[in-house]
């Protein structure tokens, strides 16, 4: 700012804010590119002898790596493979009526009645699913992973605020391991930690171990400074202070961590499955999916929904130090169960001979297939339309995307120019009328959309990053978004990752508005609310890949399935922060408009959703990232861009390129990241939070 | 009489060689103790191939166990012994990590396992109304555009296999210069989601396929006939219907074979020799396929009848390996 307002000549730009300084240059940049893309082809596209084999580097560095500290790794799995066995040996011998008895008995414990027809329900639910023995091999595999995460998680924290000068790069790294798509990590596992469950419990245990650091960190930041001074006052060593009495004053804190551990070792132990080596449900899905069979590999996700709801629900209740119900009822819960056990093994089936929800099965899957017969034409409607005046032109620009074929006529230069024209003509008012940052983003918007994302020149895609930057978070900032994407760009990823970001931005797009108005919709009405939060809890742990059948069946491989994929699963999040947002409003604040004679939806528009706007850029943080995490799964609907790369490297055993893949990937998760939260960041200081 | 002594040497000579070639077959069974690890695919072919494998071990006295593994994440496994043999390893669909190991001498080819395989473009049978040349490849250069769809326009649309096993599809749309474009599915239940749905909704559709598959059983579909495939074709231009590209031609049939840990071969000889000379056919796989697939039954179920039924076939492998 200071040094343009030094220059003579630029007198009028000093007086605009610097966010429309960072616009213009993103606009010259553009022009400049549009201009001098016939001249200089490379504008364009960026030429491969200026990127580095990096995918080849990472690939032979890490292969000479792992071949140095395999027989030390290896010696960890021989050591894990133990506790495996036991947990494994421990839930699958034990029998259903006891480990249904017991949980039983443990939700009437912390939480009454309520808790313990949850639990009853939900493990009655696997019993007769008939997948008792794959469901326990699971949950053994969480067993295990769990208490590991919460050990690596629970020390990274401790060290994390223990010193201060490493907390940086910790939470770097703790950004990287969440962001890197966890397909993309599985390959090196299985080259160091050999075959079998035990490169799963890593995986997992590796997922689900930044939440519980995290929320170490955060519990120990916060606990009162008048606590920890009577803790020194009595004298006690800095580890006595830290154990006895700074992290049992921030349980609650640590307990969300392990909370939302549990739910990532759930989710991640599915995605582990692929590479076989335990009965588990995660290969039960795998397996009906490769058939196509939606109906069973919808019963077998709705296994993994049961324990997770379970485990959420009296994990959260566990945080919560309500009273406690009667233990005496428990031990006769408990009871109860080992002497229906002992009296009626004889007469009952064994764990896994319980199929009676097969016949439901077929028929949600004969179901699927009359739908999908009665109703061909209009989804092939749907799909087309979508394709053609949407994802289209927003993939490769109105200028190829508008042919006699789709649109019923040909996109010419002069058309090009219309549109320019127009979007200028509109900007230039909306400059006149003291809104310039509006008019530029209207005609990059144009632009955008005239060329393409997959055609973006990549001098435009950085100047546009790091404008955002500037405006979301200063130089740094700026710095920080142009070198994470030159870092792709000289990757050799670069098409691919345009790929990616295009269906990435794609679906965030739609996520954003029709989750935005759904959670407008259940902050309105409770009753809304009521029916859209089990779906939701639904879509976020059940193993993602159920959901590709019948959006195959539906609309066929392709990017609009894939699209729809993200959208299903990334819609979540922007659904409940937006709910929570507007719901959380303080009620002085309400009070103070209803008082002023303001109608509903001028609260709505003037206290709810200004107040809300920070929780809500955060729910859209949490849907970009979300969408990135989809991105590789939808490639097995046969998505291109950094998915694919990532799903064939893991096939093919290509450490390199399925690293470097995934590093590119994370590079773009993480760019969108700071992008958002410095918004977040700046609106919650403009409103005084 | 000289004559006559050596032939009866000769005769001697020969039959002490024979017996000794018998002699040589029967192996060691080695360590009996220890499991034999079979790999248990995702497919329901590989299932039956292998249970049965399986049963024939068992039946020379080891003990066996399967274990489910990823078909392409296996290798690694296998190399390092903890796997020790995988059934059905189809040559069109193999990670380049089995190439490598197998150079590296880590794994080892156990010979082929006896299925006659087919790829080729397959279509659902209603679709030879929207198209009435077919089944001959020719008639596809006039009806692409009953095959189009909005991401291929104006060409017809042909679904390929998933792009990590390969683009056969694509290669021979540029041999045979088809106006289609190949979409790589992304997965085996894509591919069947995209038949199921095509069948149901009467829709077009075109797509690289393979048998022995319980699909193929299930669904009524039917084969382009493609120019008949050769070597020449692969490696000579000028061979086929296009003088200017290579892969102008069906595919050529796939390798279906088994293959194993190095080490299998010194640990259990007379298991290793079971294994390298099983073998099994499409008739023979087919209809147990279809039991499970179609019928529901389960795979233990299925081969133990066929393992009753067919004694003949299975057990003259274990008893030569074993006595």
């Amino acid at each position: 700012m200071t040094r343009i307002s030094s220059i003579p000549f630029l007198p009028s730009l000093s007086s605009l804010p610097s966010s429309s300084l960072a616009g213009m240059a993103v606009l010259a940049t553009g022009g400049l590119c549009l201009i001098f893309a016939s001249v200089f082809p490379w504008l364009v596209v960026f030429p491969e002898a200026w990127s580095l084999p990096m995918s080849e580097w990472i690939g032979v560095s890490l292969t000479w790596l792992f071949e140095l500290i395999k027989p030390a790794v290896r010696l960890v799995s021989f050591v894990l493979e133990y506790p495996m066995a036991w947990m494994n040996k421990g839930l699958t011998t034990t029998p259903w009526q006891i480990s249904i008895g017991a949980v039983t008995a443990l939700g009437w414990y912390i939480g009454g009645w309520r808790m313990a027809l949850l639990g009853f329900l939900g493990l009655g639910f696997v019993l007769v699913s008939g997948y008792w023995i794959e469901g326990m091999n699971t949950l053994a595999l969480v067993g295990v992973s769990v208490p590991l995460a919460l050990t690596i998680g629970g020390l990274t924290g401790i060290v994390a605020y223990e010193f201060a000068r490493v907390r940086n790069v910790i939470q770097t790294f703790l950004d990287i391991m969440q962001t890197v798509p966890t397909f993309a990590y599985l390959t090196p596992l299985l080259l160091l930690f050999g075959f079998g469950p035990v490169v799963g419990l890593i995986a997992s245990a590796i997922y689900a171990s930044p939440p519980v650091a995290r929320n170490v960190l955060l519990g120990l930041q916060r606990v009162d400074a008048e606590i920890k001074e009577a803790a020194i006052m009595s004298g006690s060593t800095r580890m006595q202070q830290l154990f006895l009495v700074e992290l049992p004053a921030a349980k609650r804190q640590i307990m969300i961590g392990v909370n939302q551990s549990l739910m990532a070792a759930l989710s991640m132990v599915i995605i582990a499955a692929v590479i076989g080596g335990f009965d588990d449900i995660g290969w039960e899905v795998l397996l009906t999916m490769r058939k196509a069979q939606f109906g069973e590999s919808f019963l077998a996700g709705l296994v993994i929904v049961a324990f997770a709801i379970l485990m959420d629900r009296m994990s959260a209740r566990l945080i919560e130090e309500g009273a406690r119900f009667d233990f005496r009822i428990s031990m006769g819960i408990f009871a109860a169960s080992v002497l229906a056990w002992l009296a009626g093994s004889e007469y009952l089936p064994g764990a896994s001979e319980f199929a009676l929800l097969d016949g439901v099965a077929e028929r949600v899957d004969s179901g699927l297939g009359e739908f999908t017969a009665a109703q061909g034409a209009r989804l092939d409607e749907i799909k087309n339309g979508a394709m053609f005046y949407g994802l289209l032109p927003l993939r490769i620009g109105l200028d190829e995307a508008v042919l006699p074929f789709t649109w019923g006529f040909q996109w010419d230069a002069g058309m090009s120019a219309l549109l320019l024209g127009v979007a200028i003509a509109v900007a230039l008012a909306l400059a006149y009328r003291g809104r310039p940052l509006a008019g530029i983003g209207l005609v990059l918007a144009a632009g955008m959309l005239e060329t393409g994302i997959a055609n973006l020149p990549w001098p435009f895609v950085l100047a546009g990053a790091s404008a955002l930057g500037w405006v979301a978070g200063g130089r740094k900032l700026a710095l920080y978004a142009f070198l994470m994407l030159a870092a792709v760009l000289i990757s050799g990823l670069w098409e691919r990752a345009l790929l990616s970001l295009y269906l990435c931005g794609a679906s965030v797009f739609a996520c954003a508005l029709v989750g935005g108005i759904i959670g407008l919709l259940c902050a309105v009405s409770p009753m809304a609310w009521r029916i859209v939060r089990p779906v939701c809890d639904m879509l976020q742990t059940i193993p993602l890949f159920v959901f590709l059948i019948p959006v195959l069946m539906f609309f066929q491989i392709g990017e609009f399935s894939a699209f729809l994929a993200i959208c299903f699963y990334a819609i979540v999040p922007m659904v409940r922060y937006t709910r929570h947002g507007l719901v959380e409003t303080p009620a002085e604040l309400l009070e103070a408009a209803q008082a002023c004679g303001s109608t509903r939806w001028q609260i709505l528009r003037d206290i709810r959703a200004p107040y809300a706007a920070p929780t809500i850029l955060l729910g859209l943080n949490q849907t970009i990232l979300y969408a990135f995490a989809m991105l590789v799964i939808a490639a097995l609907i046969g998505t291109t861009g950094l998915g694919q790369s990532i799903y064939l490297a893991l096939g093919q055993a290509d450490v390199g390129l399925g690293i470097s893949a995934g590093a590119a990937m994370a590079i773009l998760a993480l760019v969108a990241d700071r992008l958002v939260q410095g918004f977040a960041r700046s609106r919650r200081e403009a409103l005084g939070l | 009489m000289k004559m006559r002594n050596f032939l009866l040497t000769a005769a001697t000579a020969f039959s002490v060689a024979a017996f000794s070639v018998a002699n040589v077959d029967a192996a060691e069974l080695g360590d009996v103790d220890e499991p034999i690890r079979l790999a248990v695919n995702e497919w329901t072919g590989q299932h039956v191939s292998t249970q049965i494998a399986g049963r024939m071990l068992e039946a020379a006295g080891y003990d066996v166990e399967y274990v489910t593994a990823g078909m392409m994440n296996m290798w690694q496994a296998i190399a390092d012994g903890d796997i020790h043999a995988v059934m059905e390893v189809w040559s069109s669909n193999v990670s380049d990590q089995y190439g490598v190991m197998l150079e590296a001498g880590k794994v080892e080819d156990l010979s082929d396992l006896g299925l006659d395989a087919r790829e080729g473009f397959v279509y659902p049978l209603h679709v030879a109304e929207l198209c009435p040349g077919l089944p001959a490849w020719e008639a596809l250069r006039d009806c692409a555009a009953a095959f189009a769809t909005a991401e291929t326009l104006p060409q017809g649309r042909l679904l390929d296999y998933p792009a990590d096993w390969g683009t056969p599809g694509a290669d021979r749309v540029t041999g045979l210069e088809l106006p289609f474009k190949a979409i790589p599915a992304g997965s085996e239940g894509a591919l069947i989601a995209e038949m199921r749905a095509s069948i149901e909704k009467k829709t077009p559709l075109l797509i690289v396929f393979w048998q022995p598959h319980w699909a193929l059983a299930q669904y009524d579909v039917a084969w382009v006939d493609l120019p008949p495939g050769e070597a020449a074709c692969y490696e000579d231009a000028s061979w086929g219907p296009n003088p200017n590209a290579v892969n102008d031609c069906d595919f050529l049939p796939s390798r279906i074979y088994k293959a194993g840990w190095s080490g299998l071969k010194n640990k259990w000889p007379a298991a290793h020799e079971i294994l390298t000379n099983y073998r099994l056919s499409a008739e023979d796989q087919q209809p147990m396929m279809g039991a499970v697939d179609v019928d529901g039954k389960s795979v233990e179920e299925v081969t133990e009848a066929w393992m009753a039924a067919n004694e003949s076939s299975w057990r003259p492998v274990v008893e030569a390996a074993t006595r």
